[in-house]
């Protein structure tokens, strides 16, 4: 048993907050949000010199053969410092449909190692909530040419993507790569709270590239999403870790009744339920992490789901206390614990909510 | 024990159900019910129509104005308002200062104040907390300097409630650095917020709205005549304006609307082809905040019977204050979760300018995270939940 990362992780991590500490400060994050932009060309490329597009991708598409717990690793950190570039839905999530259909692999991947093509997938409709697997998209054949029809929602980082994957129905779940700039693809583009970019993605007979098999794509979405999820989750585990940093800073330094509010015993004991907190999610991210590849289906969903609903509703407390602990200047927007919240509540309803994994997780 | 309104009641709020249907202007309700971007004038507009009614002031005594309503006939009034989308009526003027005005003004400030709070015509905000003084307010340390017929105040308020429509503002200031207490050297000044010196900046909350200010004091001046009651008893006025915000503390009228609006939403949302509503776990969330309404619904009203019957509801304020805020923050929360990943996308644009076809997902889900995230507000405002505790663990165990 070994729950520490790996020295070529740790080198990752440090290489990364090196990097992410000189040339993307809280005020630039800020100063970005102001601007309503959520991927920065330089900020994206600086990410791909890192390695850390390669680095979850196989050797032989010009990646690194990393595991789940070096995605693991980078995504921690890019919650952490509140990174709105879309990494885990083209770098996690769109690069394993790429290499798991394998249809166009040999050319798409090496692009996503190298950050030169930034893909976006889109599984989630209005009115299906967390299922992704249902889909009023519709794909249909004419000629060896899909046209598709429909409407995904909330796709993160789709306001940016060179490319799109959408699920949809052609006989059972689907499959398409999608040109953003086709006829009859239409995005619309959003920030979501904390300033990540996403998009509803309207499609109206636009021509489609089917990847694997028509109607066999099932167990691929499945499996994409929770390794999504799973990124996701050690992306608020790093979002946890900063907001518990920024509150027991306040309750050390801020003083009210003449002494730091933390030697108040409601208030140390609630920051203690917290820390308590952030082991177990530590805990239980690890686990998905690990298990987010497990080519056992039912191992790797109940990991998954387990951790997807743990960090999901502890987060929720988590942003909650540390407002409350804080008090009105944790309500502000200059400070940084808002962000973390929104980041938290973003993760917590993007790849299924606490709700849809508690119920999986359930079932299983 | 009867728990249903008496014939009187039921006739007083139909009374109060006719008047909001013929006088409550549609876009004002419209603006409350739906994106809920209150204006400034709206909020005057509607402060005048009740005024012409004699219904802006219900509590004050009557000869000032009230309406010589029971609490019970408040908080009737309050519900309905709600119900209808009526605006609240703001409390810094009518409940915060008017009453002690009332009580600790002298003739010549109530002449001069208690007129334009009546009719709503001076817009108040509240300057007491600052910087440093949040929960400890009495370590505020805005100062004020007797010179002849003025006094020179400096220093800085913070979380100041719209003051940026406000033509006044009252203010705790430090009179007395040298007081035994520090409860001792406070005083109660007030000051039309044009007077040089005076700077108000924003303060944007995380949910991207501005409701909140800072306001900056440089060298002031300040004529003596605007101190309220005598120098250096601004703490005790101040602790009798916060005991006025007794009635209406936990928020029955809002939580009871925001309840409906969840479950319409929530009748809206589809879960797996079916409305999220009679999903069992949605279902069941649902019921246990209803449930918990019901009951504070109940507490709220027992504890209104016993301030008509003239008695001293003790630590029950500040219970009220402590579950209204949690059960109002629970029904904001499960709004958010009802809309899914529509919660998600940021259109503060909504809250502002009213929304058009652009929209993302229904009104509700656009704004259902900004609200969630605004409306943590309500347990640290007011004294935090934490000092609520404090204040009935000190009248129960002493300490």
């Amino acid at each position: 048993m070994n729950f520490d990362f790996s020295e070529e992780q740790k080198m990752l991590v440090q290489s990364l907050e090196r990097s992410l500490a000189k040339s993307y400060t809280f005020e630039d994050y800020r100063s970005q949000i102001a601007d309503k932009v959520s991927h920065v060309p330089e900020n994206w490329n600086q990410l791909a010199e890192l390695g850390v597009m390669a680095m979850p991708l196989p050797e032989a598409a010009g990646g690194f053969d990393g595991n789940n717990v070096d995605v693991m690793a980078v995504c921690t950190e890019l919650g952490r410092r509140l990174v709105t570039e879309p990494y885990v839905s083209s770098a996690v999530v769109s690069a394993y449909i790429v290499e798991a259909t394998s249809t166009v692999s040999e050319e798409l991947l090496p692009q996503i190692a190298t950050g030169e093509v930034q893909i976006a997938a889109g599984f989630y409709e209005p009115g299906e909530r967390h299922d992704a697997l249902a889909s009023n998209t519709k794909a249909t054949e004419a000629g060896g040419i899909w046209k598709l029809s429909g409407r995904k929602c909330v796709v993160m980082g789709a306001d940016s993507a060179d490319k799109l994957i959408v699920s949809a129905d052609a006989g059972g779940p689907s499959l398409f790569l999608v040109d953003p700039k086709a006829n009859g693809v239409s995005l619309r583009s959003y920030q979501l709270l904390d300033g990540r970019g996403a998009a509803d993605i309207i499609l109206e007979g636009a021509e489609g590239t089917l990847l694997g098999e028509a109607g066999g794509a099932a167990d691929i979405i499945e499996a994409a999403v929770d390794r999504g999820a799973a990124a996701l989750t050690a992306d608020t585990l790093g979002a946890m870790q900063e907001s518990s940093t920024l509150t027991q800073e306040y309750l050390r330094t801020r003083t009210q009744f003449g002494r730091p509010i933390g030697s108040f015993q409601v208030l140390a004991h609630r920051m203690v339920d917290l820390l308590v907190e952030l082991e177990q999610v530590k805990s239980i991210a690890m686990e998905a992490a690990v298990e987010a590849r497990n080519e056992d289906a039912e191992t790797r969903k109940k990991s998954v789901s387990a951790a997807k609903a743990k960090v999901g509703a502890a987060s929720r407390t988590f942003g909650q206390e540390c407002i409350q602990m804080h008090g009105g200047i944790g309500m502000t927007d200059e400070y940084a614990l808002g962000a973390y919240v929104k980041r938290m509540i973003v993760n917590e309803t993007v790849y299924g909510d606490t709700d849809y994994h508690l119920n999986r997780f359930a079932d299983l | 024990m009867e728990l249903q309104l008496t014939t009187e009641q039921t006739a007083f709020r139909d009374e109060v159900r006719s008047f909001l249907k013929e006088k409550l202007p549609d876009d004002i309700r419209d603006a409350s019910k739906g994106a809920g971007h209150l204006t400034a004038e709206m909020f005057t507009r509607w402060h005048g129509i009740l005024a012409e009614k004699g219904w802006s002031v219900p509590l004050w005594p009557e000869k000032h104005g009230g309406t010589g309503w029971s609490p019970v006939e408040y908080a009737i009034f309050d519900e309905e308002c709600h119900s209808f989308g009526a605006p609240k009526v703001l409390p810094f003027s009518v409940s915060m200062l008017g009453p002690v005005l009332i009580a600790f003004g002298n003739d010549h400030l109530k002449e001069k104040f208690l007129p334009g709070i009546i009719d709503g015509s001076d817009w108040w905000c509240q300057g007491f907390s600052e910087p440093g003084s949040g929960s400890d307010l009495a370590s505020l340390k805005t100062s004020a300097v007797r010179e002849g017929d003025h006094y020179i105040v400096n220093g800085q308020k913070t979380w100041t409630t719209l003051g940026q429509h406000a033509d006044w503002i009252f203010c705790l200031v430090r009179t007395d650095t040298n007081a035994p207490k520090p409860q001792m050297g406070i005083s109660f000044i007030l000051m039309p917020m044009d007077l040089p010196g005076i700077e108000v900046r924003p303060i944007i909350t995380l949910d991207g709205s501005h409701e909140v200010n800072e306001v900056f004091f440089d060298n002031v001046k300040v004529p003596a005549e605007y101190l309220v009651g005598e120098e250096n008893k601004g703490w005790t006025y101040a602790k009798f304006l916060l005991q006025n915000e007794r009635i209406g503390i936990a928020g029955i009228g809002g939580s009871k609307e925001q309840l409906y609006g969840l479950k319409r939403l929530a009748a809206a949302e589809k879960k797996n082809g079916k409305p999220l509503i009679e999903d069992q776990n949605f279902k069941t969330k649902l019921a246990e905040v209803e449930i918990e309404l019901r009951a504070l619904d109940i507490t709220n009203k027992r504890m209104l019977v016993e301030t008509e019957r003239g008695m001293d509801p003790g630590p029950v304020s500040s219970m009220l204050k402590i579950r209204g805020s949690e059960v109002a923050q629970r029904l904001y929360e499960l709004k958010m979760e009802a809309s899914g990943l529509y919660a998600l996308p940021f259109q503060p644009e909504l809250e502002t300018e009213g929304w058009n076809d652009e929209m993302i997902g229904s009104l509700e889900n656009a704004i259902s995270a900004p609200r969630y995230l605004n409306t943590r507000k309500i347990s640290i405002f007011g004294g935090s939940n934490e000092i609520q505790r404090g204040i009935i663990s000190k009248m129960v165990l002493g300490f």
